[in-house]
């Protein structure tokens, strides 16, 4: 069997759970449920909610560099400590989480495979006792440009023909969904996906049954068949970057993609933008399955 | 809000979600409708039966987030004895104080998730009305 492109980048539940106690580690929780880690969690993990702790209060954008410094000083994280994020939903948010913590060069960063979910069917403990940590100095470095993409950075990928991953629902890809029944608020101003992007849904690279991540072989076929393949720039999207993360996370650890970008913006940018293509149906592509 | 404040909205949010109110189908229901959001999995539908104008029994299944199941169990334990007037009056502010205005704030889409499905079923009750279903 092939291994992952980065194998240390992946823990497994037990790894963790041996590390409860290491102060060398420091285990966090992201969930897309805010209130979820209040209900329970890993012993010893800390709680970092993509919208509240991440996001920037005022302009849609994230935390500043001295504002991610404050946060990792007071988790009391520092430069050379184990950062392993898990969270809800195979880990969506937790890529999200560790995303940014690259973005700003943080580089002991892992994910525990299977997240949540696996974590509970394995009948671990949770408590609700939230942990205090001595503060440490954290110095970031600036954002790390090269794993996000902004729509001017999209364009021109559109432009050149160079390859775009849509990791949404097949649905909100042909643009048939754009809100749910009885929730028209929800969503954008047009439905569609960024015109040449494939649909490869993220959870595509997650087994079912355990909830975490398919072989290397398995990945491969599944981004290759798809016209997805490493020598290629490649910028991945959702709705509003927090799936694309997940993916973001496949193509660079599991698979070694030198060159992917994550593109926040997402269509909560792109479908409510002004003047932009967009296309509903699947690209026509030169001897590459839709 | 006070941590203490803060304390007691938790809990209370926690107490809904693991031990939800008028949760479950209801056969002689009037209307019901589900309602969701695409991406993060929250459903929900919901059950009203009227006496008159008046709510007479409310329940609704669904599945998602802790702060969508609670505030929807939440909200249905205020509507029984409600004029349909009175349901279409209910906003958002209605459930910032139902379940505090930090927790809407955070997650406004999951909090007001039984707020819309419950205005849904009051146009789908008018028009069942006016069809004379």
């Amino acid at each position: 069997m092939t291994a992952y492109a980065y194998p240390e980048r992946l823990v497994e539940t037990e790894w963790v759970a041996q590390r409860l106690n290491n102060v060398d580690v420091r285990i966090i929780e992201s969930d897309e449920d805010y209130l979820l880690y209040e209900t329970g969690h890993i012993p010893g993990a800390v709680k970092v909610d993509w919208f509240t702790t991440l996001q920037d209060k005022v302009r849609r954008d994230f935390l500043s560099k001295t504002e991610f410094e404050e946060l990792a000083s007071s988790l009391g994280i520092s430069n050379s400590t184990t950062v392993v994020f898990y969270g809800d939903k195979n880990n969506w948010f937790a890529c999200y989480a560790f995303w940014l913590f690259e973005y700003y060069g943080h580089k002991d960063l892992k994910i525990m495979n299977g997240g949540r979910a696996k974590w509970e069917r394995e009948d671990r403990p949770y408590v609700k006792e939230v942990p205090s940590f001595q503060r440490a100095i954290y110095r970031a470095l600036e954002p790390d440009q090269s794993i996000r993409a902004f729509r001017d950075q999209v364009m021109d990928q559109v432009q050149a023909g160079l390859p775009l991953v849509d990791v949404r629902s097949p649905k909100e890809y042909t643009g048939e969904l754009i809100h749910m029944p009885n929730y028209p608020q929800e969503g954008a101003q047009r439905g569609g996906h960024i015109p040449g992007a494939v649909s490869i849904p993220w959870s595509k690279a997650i087994n079912e049954a355990d909830n975490t991540f398919k072989t290397a072989e398995d990945l491969r076929v599944l981004y290759t068949g798809k016209g997805i393949t490493p020598d290629r720039e490649i910028i991945a999207y959702c709705r509003i970057g927090e799936r694309s993360s997940h993916t973001w996370f496949v193509l660079k650890y599991m698979l070694g993609y030198p060159k992917v970008k994550n593109y926040d913006g997402s269509w909560t940018e792109w479908g409510n933008l002004v003047n932009v293509p967009i296309e509903k149906e699947a690209p026509v592509e030169k001897g590459i399955p839709a | 809000m006070s941590d203490l404040d803060r304390a007691t909205q938790l809990e209370f949010i926690m107490d809904h979600y693991q031990n939800p109110r008028n949760r479950g189908e209801m056969a002689d229901a009037d209307v019901h409708v589900e309602g969701g959001h695409p991406g993060c999995s929250d459903l929900i539908t919901m059950y009203l039966k009227f006496d008159g104008d008046r709510v007479s029994n409310v329940s609704y299944i669904g599945e998602g987030c802790t702060i969508s199941q609670a505030s929807v169990s939440a909200l249905t334990e205020q509507l029984k004895g409600m004029t349909i007037q009175e349901l279409e009056g209910l906003d958002h502010e209605f459930i910032s104080d139902l379940i505090g205005e930090e927790i809407v704030q955070t997650r406004p889409r999951c909090a007001t998730l039984g707020l819309d499905v419950l205005h849904a079923s009051i146009k789908a009750y008018r028009k069942k009305q006016i069809l004379g279903g």
